[in-house]
């Protein structure tokens, strides 16, 4: 006698016959709930091959256009609330922020652009991009539709400090460590393109070191140039303010320290601040200038 | 716009396009029930542009794995008889499920393929079809078509040499991963998909 636990019956089998089943009801909710139990174990597959006959048998179902319907019914029920759950863990909504912020970047660029492009031609002082950016919608931008145009792009500016803001608080809670090393928005950064903490977790310091430079990496792997020293982690103050020759070595240092405090977030959740100390203890020691030894 | 069969029941020629007959599903272009299948954005539709000869019937059900925004599939739906599509990132299984409600023979499932917990719901198939981007493409293949594949069933493997390794020649990889196939699986022929796909690479196989 074989037990075999099916998405519509619990069965019990003997020589290919049924000899005790015990039924799921065939309503919707039923099915739904019965597919999302989790112990289910593995059987022989020749009984893949008998579900409908077993599943009419059983008096699941009447007939096999029906065995279909409710799978089918069923199964787009508990795929959208599976992703609907995917969607609303914390990374998730943290990666859509972080979207968020470069489309609006590049949308306050590409208005920007067009407003110094109005104002050159009515202003003549104001017609740098950057001086157009700076300046808040006022007089000096002449015209009911430039004003507006000025006005839209302080707008966005001002949401994309709000969206900026959530992000902090947001990796505040998930991942406090990953914040308090890599900062809250690349750490954001750094877990969108892992795909989560739990795949920011897993990955190896030397990936975190590079993510963000796949060009160069693979350039690397294939034709043998030089290795990348940083990549997203570039955006690092501490290593965007270092010396060039003392770059790849902190890089390589802040990737580290990212990749225990991302495993620290991920798997026990707790703060450990000693982490920044000791990556700063590191950091002013590849700073010391090289001592030469006396001839 | 006249409609010629194709050698594959299910499939048309309208002009030199493919086609299949269906209620449109993501925006193709399409002439009355006859809708466009682009190879370029299909790789069933490049594999069929190239002449191979690709074990299709309307009565086959088949398992599909890494069925992305459900493109191939909702075309797929169109030739078979019943389609279980694994798909495995949350964004593209959302597209999948709006074509799985738009037609009555797609079961859609937000599964790992290269982790299977979906031998409770899935029965024996005729077609194992895989199209997924991980580097244990054949070990997955493998592992689904020993669960879920009739003996004799046929298999259709798309081997993407990049994603497998970047820097071997694809052709070696190509290789390699029928060789790891031949494990369970008599290969019947490998089609490469250039110039519609570059380093991609189909296996059809039978399961032994």
């Amino acid at each position: 006698m074989t037990l075999i636990k099916t998405w519509f019956a619990d069965l019990e089998v003997q020589d290919r016959a049924i000899i005790g089943s015990h039924v799921c009801p065939s309503d919707l909710s039923s099915v739904v709930a019965r597919l999302q139990e989790e112990d289910y174990a593995d059987f022989d597959k020749q009984y893949r091959g008998v579900f409908r006959e077993m599943a009419i048998q059983s008096r699941f179902v009447n007939a096999e256009p029906e065995y279909v319907a409710i799978l089918r019914a069923a199964a787009i029920t508990r795929a959208k609330a599976q992703i609907t759950r995917a969607f609303s863990q914390p990374d998730a909504r943290i990666t859509q922020l972080i979207d968020a912020i470069d489309d609006i970047d590049e949308s306050i660029n590409l208005l920007s652009e067009r407003l110094a492009e109005w104002c050159g031609l009515e202003v003549e002082q104001v017609n740098q991009p950057s001086v157009v950016s700076a300046i808040a919608p006022g007089p000096s931008i002449r015209g009911p539709l430039a004003q507006e145009l000025a006005l839209s792009i302080g707008q966005l500016r001002e949401l994309r400090q709000s969206i900026a803001g959530s992000i902090e608080r947001k990796m505040h809670t998930t991942a406090p460590n990953v914040s308090n090393i890599a900062g809250e928005l690349l750490g954001a950064r750094l877990m969108a393109r892992a795909g989560g903490l739990e795949a920011l977790a897993r990955m190896p310091s030397s990936k975190i070191q590079v993510m963000g430079a796949s060009k160069a990496l693979f350039k690397h792997l294939k034709y043998g140039s030089k290795p990348p020293k940083h990549g997203l982690i570039f955006q690092h103050p501490l290593v965007r303010g270092s010396l060039a020759r003392n770059r790849g070595k902190i890089a390589r240092a802040i990737a580290s320290k990212i990749a225990i405090a991302a495993r620290l977030d991920f798997y026990s959740k707790q703060t450990y601040p000693a982490l920044m100390v000791q990556l700063e203890r590191r950091i002013s020691e590849l700073q010391k200038p090289i001592r030469r030894d006396p001839l | 716009m006249y409609a010629k069969p194709h050698k594959i029941p299910g499939v048309y020629l309208v002009g030199k396009h493919l086609a299949t007959r269906g209620a449109v599903a993501y925006g193709e272009r399409a002439f009355g029930e006859y809708r466009l299948w682009d190879p370029r954005r299909s790789k069933l539709a490049a594999l069929l542009k190239k002449e191979a000869d690709i074990p299709l019937n309307s009565e086959q059900i088949v398992l599909y794995l890494g069925a992305a925004s459900g493109t191939t599939v909702s075309h797929l739906a169109d030739i078979v008889s019943l389609i279980y599509a694994v798909e495995f990132a949350p964004r593209a299984t959302r597209d999948l499920i709006f074509i799985a409600e738009k037609r009555t023979n797609i079961i859609p499932l937000f599964s790992d393929a290269s982790r299977p917990d979906y031998g409770h719901i899935v029965e024996l198939v005729d077609l194992l079809y895989q199209d997924i981007a991980q580097k244990k493409q054949a070990e997955i293949a493998i592992t689904n078509a020993e669960m879920f594949l009739k003996s004799k069933g046929y298999a259709c493997i798309f081997i993407k040499a990049r994603s497998i390794d970047v820097t071997a020649k694809p052709k070696a990889v190509y290789r390699s991963q029928v060789k790891k196939l031949e494990e369970v699986f008599d290969i019947l022929r490998v089609h490469e998909l250039g110039p519609f796909y570059r380093d991609h690479a189909a296996a059809i196989a039978r399961l032994r």
